[in-house]
């Protein structure tokens, strides 16, 4: 029982930065119609960032945090501008952007590669530190990543629930037309959105280099699988589904390993589990979770 | 090596190039006439070369007759991909797709006992046993080698040779699939790629057509495996990256979609920015080192992809008017 | 009721979506050699009933019969193989493909639309190839589109697509053809033409033909027998001159947007 309680948790710091991630990648797939294969490296981005800004300067790493957040929203912001919205204007389909995506994701780690190296990095934090919880043991880094990313998710929900920003997003990630019928300024969500989703993915990179411990370059793309079955999964646009799919994938991800179920599965094949709850989603609801079955 | 001048660097190019020429026409034929957005086309790969590698470490099999068996579980991997992905919208096939190939990779890494894990196929019979699967391919190799050198004299080496096999047989594969794009059979598979209700309402089986371009597909997966498991005599999970089939679709959207001429073509730019990149001594180039003219490399076919999306879509030779990705 | 020979049965077919009925208990027949008009107000759900007819939705109760055997449930392409074709009220011309193109992929019966024949046959595929061809150049000409034959599909106007979409509908030799306002936006001498020539496949080779159309003129010159839907139920049935003075028919299209002038057209007062 111990095991499984300490699966669970694990399988909440996992499923709580897949959250993350996920809620920015469902906002702009649903409000924008980018499948951003990018997304992953936007991670990657934000962890390198923090440590620049922690280890080579010395700053704490809130500093560092706080930096990635606002250096990656920016980064996107800044693609926003040069190169999604004149390529939006240029009529490009789902497609084409998806596939342009991929253009950007291979750049952007390379670029990442070029300025930092291929060596495994790590934060000047204290790795040793455990806390103990009754029977389970966290260490200083999950401890970290749950407050922070609980905190995050929080203040994002009470964001996309309470502000009339929050609520054009969600109304323009539903029905883009109905949105834009009804007033909202489809520019300045489409922004909002971008430095949201960004800035989230710069969070979540940190918490992901933390809790990994040494993390090198690839580290975006290995989490960008199970982050596309979060958003699949909480159904695209979604935010709320996509918190919820990141969580409950984590879970999934983490419990399957546990040794009483046919003694588990190895925890080398976590990733194998999310794409295969993936696949296993879509071929039972092929217009995805949420999603509405397609007409002639 | 000198680089640019040297005959046996740009052969090993050309090999890679025909390779991926194979390659990229397995997607060409699932992506460009099919419109089926396969993101894991590498997974076939993997499954061609590895299938073989094993029957014939494994069971001593002849390596032929693997070669055959490896290329129908491709196909048979292909049909079981489809059959629960075909009916995917355009979005969740591609990330279904990743998702399959990646399923793949992990087996191959982590099935040691099978695949000989992360080192690959050198430890197919157990760690420092370096087991070896070409045997039987090196010794036909030698004998087209010998039928070169009446014609080449001393330029007949292994990688020309190789070359010479490579591109015949990815210039017999572009015929046979111009002649079934030009087929009926073609015209039923555009018209489904258009759109799909449109072709169901004219009497076409929309899935049984799908599935079969998968299929051709994957036996064109297979077959690129097969050749790479040839020239390279290991290789191992880290060659079967979802970058790989991203470089399937530089080249196939850089020629044209669609277009299967245009796959040589794209395969042969894309080999060439490969080695320039890696050999030219040129300003900005040489203030990298190896290292780094890898990520540049990788920096400038990311850039090419975004810019073809960008300012041409259907590629050099595709038509503007049957612009498969908008 | 003796001797009707009948080509198409609907029986309380029922279609909805998420607790909305589109089709609600429809129960009609076609019969062989006729041409039948499917009208009714907006939202009537005439389409959902060809997109039920035609194998693209599954009737969640109830059942159709082509030929007296059970349809519903197959696939749309299987129904197409049994002679029964529609076209699609917002056309669907393969817009990358030639107009001729669009025409051949239609045509059935074709041994290279398998891959293994492609190289095994040849000369099988080739022959029927010449064979189609020909029959698709004379039906572009019908609809006058011969000199279009090379152009890509995307060229043509609203009109031109829905002349296509009807030639090629031909192209895969149906016994009943179910065209979805085949007239819309095609220029009316054309449309006169292209009467004529449903008349003439009726006569000539017992085509079937079940239209939805609006245009209340055309149904009750073309059609020998008119069936009214009303949210989702067919509440008349016989022909023109009959449904033209039925009480319910009069009812239905006071309730909808266009109430004044559709009722006006039906009741044959006055028509533009």
């Amino acid at each position: 029982m111990t095991e499984l309680l300490q699966l669970v948790v694990n399988g909440l710091v996992t499923g709580s930065i897949i959250a993350i991630a996920a809620i920015g990648l469902s906002l702009v797939y649903g409000i924008l119609k980018i499948v951003n294969f990018a997304h992953g490296d936007y991670l990657t981005l934000g962890a390198f960032v923090a440590f620049t800004v922690n280890v080579t300067w010395g700053f704490g790493m809130a500093g560092a945090a706080l930096a990635a957040i606002v250096a990656v929203a920016l980064v996107g912001f800044g693609l926003e501008r040069g190169l999604w919205r004149p390529l939006r204007r240029r009529g490009s389909g789902l497609i084409g952007l998806f596939i342009v995506s991929i253009g950007l994701a291979l750049v952007l780690r390379n670029v990442i590669l070029l300025v930092w190296g291929a060596r495994p990095r790590r934060y000047d934090v204290d790795v040793f530190q455990v806390y103990e919880l009754g029977p389970i043991r966290l260490s200083q880094s999950q401890l970290v990543v749950i407050v922070v990313a609980s905190t995050a998710i929080t203040l994002v929900g009470l964001m996309l629930a309470r502000t009339r920003l929050g609520k054009g997003m969600r109304a323009l990630a539903d029905n883009r037309q109905l949105a834009a019928a009804t007033g909202i300024d489809a520019d300045r969500i489409t922004t909002y959105t971008w430095l949201l989703a960004a800035g989230l993915a710069g969070l979540g990179g940190v918490l992901q280099g933390l809790l990994q411990n040494a993390f090198t370059p690839s580290m975006g793309f290995t989490l960008l699988l199970p982050i596309f079955a979060a958003v699949i999964l909480g159904g695209v646009g979604s935010a709320y589904g996509a918190l919820v799919g990141g969580l409950v994938l984590g879970l999934v991800m983490e419990v399957s390993t546990w040794s009483a179920l046919a003694g588990g599965i190895p925890s080398v094949y976590k990733p194998v589990v999310a794409f295969a709850v993936l696949i296993g989603v879509l071929v039972l609801r092929p217009q995805g979770v949420l999603g509405r079955a397609r007409t002639v | 090596m000198t680089g640019l001048a040297n005959v046996q660097f740009w052969a090993f190019v050309g090999v890679v190039a025909g390779i991926f020429t194979i390659f990229s026409l397995g997607l060409q034929v699932q992506f460009g006439f099919a419109g089926l957005l396969n993101f894991g086309h590498v997974a076939f790969m993997a499954i061609g070369a590895y299938t073989m590698a094993i029957l014939v470490v494994k069971t001593g099999l002849s390596l032929w007759i693997a070669s055959l068996i490896a290329i129908a579980v491709s196909m048979g991997f292909g049909l079981l991909l489809g059959l629960p992905t075909l009916r995917l919208r355009a979005d969740y096939l591609a990330i279904t797709t990743i998702a399959f190939g990646e399923i793949v990779r992990y087996l191959a890494l982590n099935e040691q006992e099978l695949t000989g894990g992360p080192q690959g196929t050198i430890n197919l019979e157990g760690a420092g046993a370096a087991a070896r699967y070409n045997d039987e391919w090196l010794d036909f190799q030698r004998t087209v080698q010998g039928w070169l050198e009446v014609l080449l004299g001393d330029n007949a080496t292994r990688d020309v040779t190789m070359l010479v096999i490579v591109w015949t047989v990815a210039l017999v594969a572009i015929v046979l699939l111009q002649i079934l794009v030009r087929s009926p059979w073609g015209r039923v598979l555009r018209s489904i790629r258009e759109d799909e209700d449109a072709a169901s309402a004219l009497g076409k089986n929309v899935f049984s057509y799908r599935l079969q371009a998968l299929a051709l597909g994957a036996a064109l997966g297979a077959v690129a495996g097969l050749f790479f498991a040839f020239q390279f005599s290991f290789f191992s999970p880290n060659d079967f990256e979802p970058l790989t089939t991203f470089f399937a679709y530089v080249i196939v959207i850089l020629g044209g979609t669609a277009k299967n001429w245009g796959v040589p073509l794209g395969a042969l730019i894309f080999g060439f920015i490969f080695a320039g990149t890696r050999f030219l001594d040129v300003w900005p180039l040489n203030t990298f080192d190896s290292a780094e003219r890898a990520y540049l490399r990788l920096i400038i076919v990311g850039l090419i992809l975004i810019g073809l999306m960008a300012f041409r879509p259907q590629g050099i030779l595709g038509k503007r008017e049957e612009l498969v990705v908008e | 009721m003796s001797e009707r020979d009948v080509i198409l049965e609907v029986e309380d077919v029922h279609k909805s979506f998420g607790g909305l009925a589109a089709v609600a208990g429809a129960t009609f027949d076609v019969e062989r050699s006729s041409i039948t008009a499917l009208i009714g107000p907006n939202g009537a759900g005439k389409t959902t009933l060809f997109h039920v007819v035609s194998g693209f939705y599954k009737p969640d109760h109830g059942a159709v019969r082509l030929d007296g055997e059970r349809i519903d449930g197959s696939p749309t392409h299987r129904i197409v193989r049994r002679g029964l074709v529609r076209t699609f009220q917002l056309t669907k011309a393969l817009t990358r493909m030639s107009v001729l193109d669009n025409m051949l992929v239609a045509a059935p019966a074709q041994p290279g639309e398998r891959m293994w024949r492609v190289f095994a046959t040849p000369g099988a595929v080739k022959r029927r190839e010449e064979e189609v061809h020909e029959r698709a150049l004379e039906l572009l000409s019908l609809v006058g589109l011969e000199r279009l034959a090379d152009d890509y599909a995307a060229v043509l106007s609203g009109g031109q697509r829905k002349l296509l979409e009807f030639a090629r509908a031909l192209m895969t030799e149906p016994s009943l053809v179910m065209l979805d306002e085949p007239m819309a936006g095609v220029n009316p001498s054309l449309g006169v033409e292209l009467l004529e020539h449903m008349r003439e496949l009726q006569r000539e080779r017992g085509t079937t033909f079940l239209l939805i159309e609006h245009d209340i003129d055309v149904v009750m010159t073309v059609s020998e027998r008119v069936v009214v839907m009303s949210s989702g139920a067919v509440i008349a049935d016989g022909p023109p001159d009959d449904v033209r003075r039925n009480e319910a028919v009069i009812d239905a299209y006071l309730g909808s947007p266009h109430a004044h002038e559709e009722v006006h057209e039906i009741a044959g007062e006055s028509s533009s």
